[in-house]
């Protein structure tokens, strides 16, 4: 009873409530969650919650971009840095690649971004492999490096190229033609967060199924021992270009999604500063914890647009919110640690 | 004769002008415990990661099951049938006990990402395999009751039969044992010694690079000397104990001989 305080963990709390629960009501608690996030566009015309609303840019459009797709990539790059231990500092790469995919797919060939999308996530993958087979030779700060260098990479070749229309950018991307009763025009910005919440569920549904198998146990074994991962017969290679793979491929769908809602697109978009503000959130949250990355992103995205009002003194109070936090909470706001379950309570 | 299951041919690794092993010849009988010994720096951990693929040969052969294992990757070299524990303790300390033997019994598992991703019945079958064998080696090793627990927590006793557990979690047919009784207190040894002696029963061939010489006496069925990277015994343990050149390595000439 020494220190009630330091004694309470959100997490724990959290997981030893889950694991109390049985199959019904974990089913409902998600399903409550699920329908209680879809009515956030609702949120800022309601009185109570109305504080929630952001100046200048509609408050159903922040929730989309940058709130929804930063949580989208950040549990994609969390793949990456979270789960295999990969320092991935050009995750912006991806989400260009993606973009950019859509940009030149839809004005080009007229198709539309449904029909675009698989090979958004597919060109993202083999971007994942072309940089995933000479990177991951390398480990730690090299690897950060060359993947530093990939994401410069990729925005210098789409300021350059014919085809991407250099500085322009592309304009005139169709919105997405309608679907399952969502309508993707303009006026209705929520039906975008709609989609965008769908992926998110999408993505976390993978990685949850990824981590409690065997790709998961082999990521956590190359994260915390890579040498002796692979004497234990884990094929590192391959599993470290899965998860360069499996984060592209999320970054590569953001991407078909955001230029389709922004319906112009420019190299100044997916500069350096994307793929550190994403692999903020993925810290500020809790590398490796979904939870704690989706509620990090969703504060990292949502904050700045919310102190708007404040003009260039937003950055500042942004950047001091991100000292403060990372030092009173280091390991995030939810940090990973695996729970050790007491095969008979207070055996220890 | 017994059949030879790994054997080293006039292996030679340098490193600079630094000669780690010098033409080491010997090789492992299915069904013994070998030991490897020698004074500090000999290069019996070199011949482990040699073995296992960490480090290249600068020349030589080396034959498990008669086929060449030199440049294969570890985790190839694994797959083969060899698996070994570490001389400081390398579990995955963030991971459960369960979870440290789940991923060695991974090696042999057909489950891709997609498999894991769909959760195909092959799928559910080898979770399931594999997490039955774990906690079946677990109990070899007398630790089962810590499965759930996570590895860097465990005394170290147990984070030394963990390792143990863990290696034979890849289904080898030689276990290599780097000093597994390095810290260990006389009873704990002797413990061990009967662990390893469960083990080769069980049906493993054993290579054991161990310092204590009551224990390699105990169990060992031959004893294969280093010192300074070459060979210099390879004998029963009794006849070994007796040799000069290993007195010699160990304790140095005597003074009037010299």
């Amino acid at each position: 009873m020494a220190n009630l305080k330091s004694r309470f963990n959100l997490r724990d709390f959290g997981a030893n409530l889950w694991e109390g629960w049985n199959r019904q009501t974990r089913v409902t608690f998600t399903l409550v969650l699920i329908g209680l996030v879809a009515l956030l566009p609702f949120a800022a015309s309601w009185g109570p919650t109305s504080f929630l609303n952001t100046p200048i840019t509609s408050f159903e459009n922040v929730l989309v971009y940058p709130v929804g797709m930063f949580v989208l990539m950040a549990l994609g790059l969390n793949i990456v840095v979270g789960k295999s231990g990969l320092l991935d500092l050009g995750y912006v790469a991806f989400f260009a690649i993606g973009a950019y995919t859509q940009a030149i797919m839809s004005t080009t060939l007229g198709w539309n971004t449904w029909e675009v999308l698989p090979f958004g996530i597919a060109f993202a993958m083999v971007a994942g492999v072309m940089l995933g087979l000479p990177a991951l030779r390398l480990r730690g700060d090299y690897l950060a490096i060359i993947t530093l260098g990939f994401g410069e990479i990729i925005r210098i070749v789409a300021l350059n190229l014919k085809i991407t229309k250099g500085p322009d950018g592309i304009p005139g991307i169709p919105n997405p033609p309608a679907i399952l009763g969502l309508d993707f025009s303009l006026e209705n910005p929520s039906h975008y967060f709609w989609l965008v919440l769908g992926m998110i569920l999408l993505v976390n549904w993978m990685i949850r199924r990824f981590t409690i198998r065997r790709p998961g146990r082999a990521w956590e074994a190359i994260r915390q021992d890579e040498d002796v991962a692979s004497l234990m017969g884990v094929n590192t290679l391959i599993y470290k270009l899965w998860s360069f793979v499996i984060g592209g491929a999320v970054g590569g769908a953001a991407g078909v999604l955001y230029a389709s809602k922004t319906m112009v697109i420019s190299p100044d978009m997916f500069k350096f500063e994307v793929s550190i503000l994403i692999l903020g959130c993925v810290v500020f949250g809790g590398i490796g914890n979904i939870w704690g990355v989706v509620v990090g992103a969703s504060i990292l995205a949502y904050l700045p647009e919310r102190i708007r009002f404040i003009s260039d003194a937003r950055q500042l109070v942004f950047g001091a919110v991100l000292i403060l936090m990372m030092n009173l909470r280091p390991d995030g706001l939810l940090p990973r640690k695996k729970r050790e379950k007491l095969t008979k309570r207070g055996s220890l | 004769m017994s059949e030879k299951v790994l054997e080293l041919k006039q292996v030679t690794i340098k490193f600079g002008g630094v000669t780690a092993l010098d033409s080491v010849d010997f090789h492992v009988n299915r069904g013994e415990i070998c030991a490897l010994i020698g004074p500090n720096g000999a290069g019996k951990t070199t011949v482990f990661n040699v073995i296992t693929g960490v480090y290249p040969a600068t020349s030589g052969e080396i034959l498990f099951k008669e086929k060449s294992i030199l440049g294969l990757k570890k985790h190839q070299v694994t797959k083969t049938g060899l698996a070994r524990t570490f001389q400081n303790v390398r579990l995955f300390g963030e991971m459960t006990a369960l979870d440290n033997v789940i991923v060695a019994t991974d090696v042999h598992k057909r489950t891709g990402l997609v498999r894991a991703l769909f959760g195909t019945p092959l799928n559910r079958r080898e979770e399931r395999s594999g997490s039955e064998r774990a906690h079946e080696l677990l109990k070899l090793v007398g630790i089962d009751h810590r499965s759930d627990q996570l590895a860097k927590n465990l005394p170290y006793g147990d984070q030394r039969r963990l390792e143990i557990a863990r290696a034979l979690g890849t289904e080898p047919e030689v276990l290599l044992l780097d000093e597994p009784a390095a810290g260990f207190n006389p009873a704990e040894k002797v413990e061990l010694a009967d662990l390893i002696k469960k083990i080769r029963d069980t049906g493993y061939t054993i290579l054991l690079i161990e310092h204590d010489m009551s224990l390699i006496m105990g169990i060992s069925d031959r004893v294969v000397v280093l010192d300074f990277g070459q060979k210099i015994a390879d004998d029963l343990p009794t006849i070994v104990q007796n040799d000069p050149r290993v007195i010699e390595a160990y304790l140095g000439v005597p003074a009037d001989a010299s």
